[in-house]
């Protein structure tokens, strides 16, 4: 069923929260989610020309990086794209056979690739690019949020969670329910004023970007040349100075 | 947004088919059908034939063909499935008006068909230029421009099929050269307008915006996160040199619309009247062809701004 579902009073929205202050760029994440799902339920993956010239493939999430200015001062912004799971999903809507939908009970849009045509009308209605053709399969394919490893009761409560976010070396990812106000990752957002890309595009995604913090150096600049310190240490380098001047 | 063959052919020959549908239809209910009904008999076979084309050639852009039949069940939120469904329902009721205008010719029945068919052909061409409207990530798509210029190129093609078969059937064109000429310039002017349209609007996001950054924030695109073209580039990434842009807008014009004009006069003054038609025909095939696949090679998409390309 194309029509967004209405969600049922104390619904789950999961989503991830993606902080652009700690995200070092490392594609960690996305070699992750590109090994669970080539093996899990949503495999596999398809890659093309693997060894030849012009490798491809699909990939539910890709890291760009860019450069940013501000008041003055460049910065590196590493940015993981994947799916928002939108509130307002236009990838659902215009779907024509039901194949791609969003689910009423936690939020998460998928693709069932049992009933998908692949006529790609839902690629173009996202302007995210997060939905990549499988030419193998002739279907669409999009992150799942691992709905396949957040619900799976055999792995241990802690593993709960999509590859992405365990595979973060800097815990830039974090992944809760941002229906619920007092989630640790609702709070995240609350206090590090977190956003929507996109925003003016209407799709109220449900993955929010916490901006990279305001670069700032508080001492003052040092003047003047260091002071003599007392210790073993000074007095060998004192020493080993003055040898060294000779 | 890449142009695919598949898509360009069903548009262009759906828009010709059902258009000559609605001509057919819209004259058979205002009882212009004079004389003998071989004109309209043999216009609504054309035209079901044209759209059989269009239909299976989009069958052909599908990654699962087999699976077409699905495409038919979300007609209450996806304007392609409504295409799918308005299309189909077309067969039925031109087939009802055939058998209407063999057994009636000019009757009650027949008229009352010959709206159906009007409603059904004009309300499948809507679907279908919706679908492309209601993209909101395409600024060239998603405007109040798309869906009435879709239902004139199509009005603007059957009008020249069904002067041309009239032209075939009789001789002699009558009114409707005229009339082809008429909507060959009504089509023309929309162009024009569309593309100044498209031309003058601005792009609908900022990089910045694109990667969660406060408004006036400047943003360049570092390092992409592979190094070859992916889907997403592919397909919605397509760029076009403007240069190339101009001059396949000349060829749009010239054969889509400025020929069939004057070809159409020629044909209303009864001068060369079945080749002038035909050849109008065949500069407006090629004409809108150009005109489609422009509409896809120029149209941009938000999500090409993640690799820095100007949308």
């Amino acid at each position: 069923m194309t029509m967004l579902p209405k969600a049922p009073a104390g619904a789950k929205r999961l989503g991830l929260v993606i902080d652009l202050d700690t995200c070092v760029g490392c594609h960690a994440c996305a070699v992750s989610c590109k090994e669970w799902n080539s093996g899990g339920e949503a495999g596999p993956l398809p890659d093309y020309d693997k060894r030849g010239p012009r490798p491809d493939g699909v990939w539910f999430n890709r890291v760009h990086s860019y450069e940013t200015a501000e008041s003055g001062c460049s910065r590196t912004v590493n940015l993981p794209r994947s799916c928002m799971h939108c509130e307002d999903a236009l990838c659902v809507t215009v779907c024509p056979t039901g194949a791609s939908y969003k689910r009423a009970e936690d939020g998460i849009v998928l693709v069932d690739p049992e009933t998908c045509i692949g006529c790609k009308l839902c690629s173009w209605a996202c302007p995210y690019g997060a939905r990549e053709f499988d030419e193998d399969a002739g279907v669409m394919r999009k992150c799942t949020l691992c709905v396949d490893r957040i619900y799976d009761k055999k792995l241990p409560e802690a593993e709960r969670e999509p590859a992405c976010v365990a595979a973060c070396p800097t815990r830039a990812r974090h992944f809760g329910d941002l229906a619920d106000p007092e989630s640790s990752v609702s709070k995240l957002v609350a206090a590090r004023g977190g956003r929507d890309l996109l925003e003016e595009m209407g799709y109220a995604p449900t993955n929010k970007y916490l901006p990279p913090r305001t670069a700032r150096i508080d001492a003052e600049p040092r003047k003047g040349a260091p002071e003599a310190r007392d210790g073993v240490g000074s007095a060998l380098l004192a020493l080993l100075d003055r040898a060294l001047s000779r | 947004m890449r142009p695919a063959g598949s898509i360009l052919l069903l548009t262009t020959l759906t828009g010709f088919g059902f258009g000559l549908l609605a001509w057919t239809g819209g004259y058979a209910s205002l009882g212009l059908l004079r004389g003998p009904t071989r004109l309209a008999i043999a216009s609504v076979e054309l035209g079901l034939f044209l759209v059989s084309i269009g239909l299976a050639a989009s069958v052909l852009h599908l990654g699962r063909k087999a699976r077409a039949w699905r495409a038919f069940s979300q007609w209450r939120s996806s304007w392609l499935s409504r295409e799918g469904v308005g299309g189909v329902l077309t067969y039925p009721i031109a087939a009802l008006f055939l058998v209407a205008l063999r057994m009636e010719g000019d009757g009650i029945l027949t008229r009352l068909l010959g709206v159906a068919v009007v409603g059904l052909s004009l309300g499948t061409v809507f679907c279908t230029a919706m679908i492309y409207a209601s993209l909101k990530p395409i600024r060239q798509w998603h405007n109040s421009h798309t869906a009435p210029d879709y239902l004139i190129y199509a009005l603007f093609s059957g009008a020249l099929l069904f002067a041309l078969l009239r032209t075939v059937l009789s001789g002699r064109p009558g009114s409707t050269a005229l009339i082809a000429a008429a909507m060959a310039a009504v089509a023309m002017l929309a162009k024009g307008v569309y593309w100044r349209h498209v031309d003058a609007q601005t792009p609908l996001a900022t990089l910045a915006a694109a990667i969660g950054l406060p408004k006036g924030a400047q943003a360049r695109p570092l390092d992409a996160p592979h190094f070859t073209e992916n889907y997403v580039l592919r397909e919605m990434g397509f760029v076009i040199a403007r240069r190339h842009s101009a001059k396949l807008r000349r060829i749009a014009l010239g054969l889509g619309f400025a020929a069939p004009i004057g070809l159409g006069l020629l044909a209303s003054f009864a001068i060369v009247p079945l080749a002038a038609t035909a050849a109008a025909l065949v500069c407006s095939f090629i004409g809108l062809l150009t005109e489609r696949w422009l509409f896809f090679a120029e149209a941009t998409h938000v999500s090409a701004l993640y690799y820095g390309r100007s949308i």
